[in-house]
């Protein structure tokens, strides 16, 4: 299958890792493309590069047209949650403190931990809260997920033509 | 929760007509809950060190009238107002400081108080006087016509906007902080914005208030240019004031969220940042037409309502269901 991953929530005012970003990209990547799956990055300038296809500074119109012609995408709770769900694409958003009740899609697959990571403060700044690596699933339940809900799709776009189908 | 707060805001005026004003208000038939005032001047001075005032004071406790005195943040009086109106009481009533209500004001505007009732308002006399015909008090006729309040009331009659001093129901509307601390216009703009969330507002007989305009303090001795600027937004506010406003002041995926809701929403004047996924004017525009815009910040909202459900859901609540 071909993914796009989202790895990234917005940088920081102060510079620090930001507490949405998961921890474990390289493992799950690692498990992706040794299951034989191909894996765009898309992300800006300054963030690190984790996959040879990096794919950077994307409009919204450029963004959505490459979730249109991928499978699926797997990212952090960012804009692209958001695009893969308003796209009607199915994906895999990674919770660690934020609340996928309040800020996830029904629609998407909400993958949280456990509600004990959730911070308290859910609309405050994240420069008020701090990066907890604990608060997410390892790469092996990430990868789990992505089996049990993929394996044997073609392709995800749209949900209502995989129902047809 | 109690019911009636008295707001005075004042500048300039220890010497001259805040006293009466004071008196006034503690002498009414229809007692008060709360005297706030809240003193505007460059110094302002102990009221309790001044003898005049001392009586007052004193008065107002042995009537049981709570009062207290704050040091206003020099913004204009519609901050205070502001703060009046989130002081969780049920009604304020708003007296300028050069403003003296006759003994029975307060009873005959209350008279009219009713649950679909935003504001009510009596005659506002300024000597010598001088009679006003035919005045409307409705909005399109601002301009063309003298306030319908500088005249006796002859019947209760429903208008569009209210002048000066009024009861109003409080926590419904917000005062605009945009305005200049002239505050050109600032009661006309919360008035009928009561009225655009679906209260009725009324000039009512029988209570009158003697404004004996005083050159010295209050708004009086300031610039012209920042009256244009309050005009100018006075005008604006009108031209989109039976609209829903929305200001998307968040992120780029919030947007997204929203333009799920924005078809249910009734006659939307957006404020955007993130304008080619919902086309709107800039988050700018919104500060300099509204001054505080975190009223509208889905975020700011639903830390304040402790929100366990979607983001959607919260816009729907912040913009569809809103009155």
């Amino acid at each position: 299958m071909k993914i796009v991953i989202f790895p990234f929530a917005k940088t920081m005012r102060t510079g620090k890792q930001h507490p949405k970003n998961y921890p474990w990209w390289p493992e799950l990547i690692k498990l992706l493309q040794d299951d034989g799956h191909e894996v765009i990055q898309v992300g800006l300038d300054h963030e690190t590069q984790l996959v040879p296809d990096f794919r950077k500074n994307l409009s919204i119109e450029q963004l959505s047209n490459l979730l249109k012609e991928t499978d699926t995408w797997i990212g952090v709770d960012s804009f692209g949650q958001h695009l893969g769900w308003y796209l009607g694409i199915k994906g895999i958003a990674l919770f660690g403190q934020s609340d996928p009740v309040i800020f996830g899609h029904v629609e998407n697959i909400n993958i949280l931990k456990s509600r004990k990571y959730l911070r308290e403060q859910q609309f405050w700044l994240w420069e008020q809260a701090e990066f907890n690596a604990d608060a997410f699933v390892k790469p092996d339940e990430v990868f789990e997920t992505f089996n049990k809900t993929f394996k044997n799709q073609e392709k995800t776009l749209p949900n209502v033509l995989n129902f047809i189908r | 929760m109690k019911e009636i707060l008295c707001s005075i805001s004042t500048r300039g005026r220890y010497d001259t007509t805040l006293s009466l004003a004071i008196q006034a208000v503690i002498n009414q038939t229809k007692k008060i809950d709360k005297l706030i005032i809240f003193d505007d001047n460059d110094n302002p001075k102990d009221l309790r060190e001044i003898q005049m005032y001392m009586y007052l004071l004193q008065t107002m406790d042995a009537k049981g009238i709570e009062w207290e005195v704050l040091f206003g943040q020099k913004k204009g009086q519609h901050y205070n107002h502001q703060i009046a109106n989130t002081m969780g009481y049920e009604w304020v009533w708003r007296v300028d400081d050069d403003c003296v209500p006759e003994h029975n004001t307060l009873e005959n505007l209350w008279k009219h108080v009713g649950p679909d009732v935003g504001a009510v308002g009596g005659s506002i006399l300024t000597p010598p006087f001088a009679p006003v015909e035919n005045s409307t008090g409705k909005i399109e006729n601002l301009n063309s016509e003298p306030n319908i309040q500088w005249d006796f009331i002859k019947q209760k009659q429903e208008v569009d906007h209210l002048h000066c001093s009024f009861i109003y129901r409080a926590g419904i509307n917000d005062y605009n902080l945009s305005l200049s601390r002239v505050a050109h216009r600032e009661e006309t703009l919360f008035t009928y914005g009561l009225k655009q969330k679906g209260y009725k507002l009324f000039v009512v007989p029988n209570a009158i208030t003697w404004h004996y305009r005083n050159q010295q303090g209050g708004i009086r001795t300031e610039t012209e240019e920042l009256f244009h600027h309050d005009e100018y937004v006075f005008r604006k506010n009108l031209e989109i004031m039976d609209k829903t406003i929305v200001v998307l002041d968040s992120g780029l995926g919030d947007h997204l969220v929203f333009k799920k809701v924005l078809p249910d929403i009734k006659n939307p004047e957006i404020f955007s940042c993130w304008p080619e996924i919902i086309p709107g004017r800039s988050i700018q525009e919104a500060k300099d037409l509204f001054g505080d815009i975190d009223k509208y910040n889905v975020y700011i909202q639903m830390d304040k309502w402790k929100w366990q459900d979607s983001l959607e859901n919260a816009f729907r609540k912040l913009y569809v269901e809103k009155l």
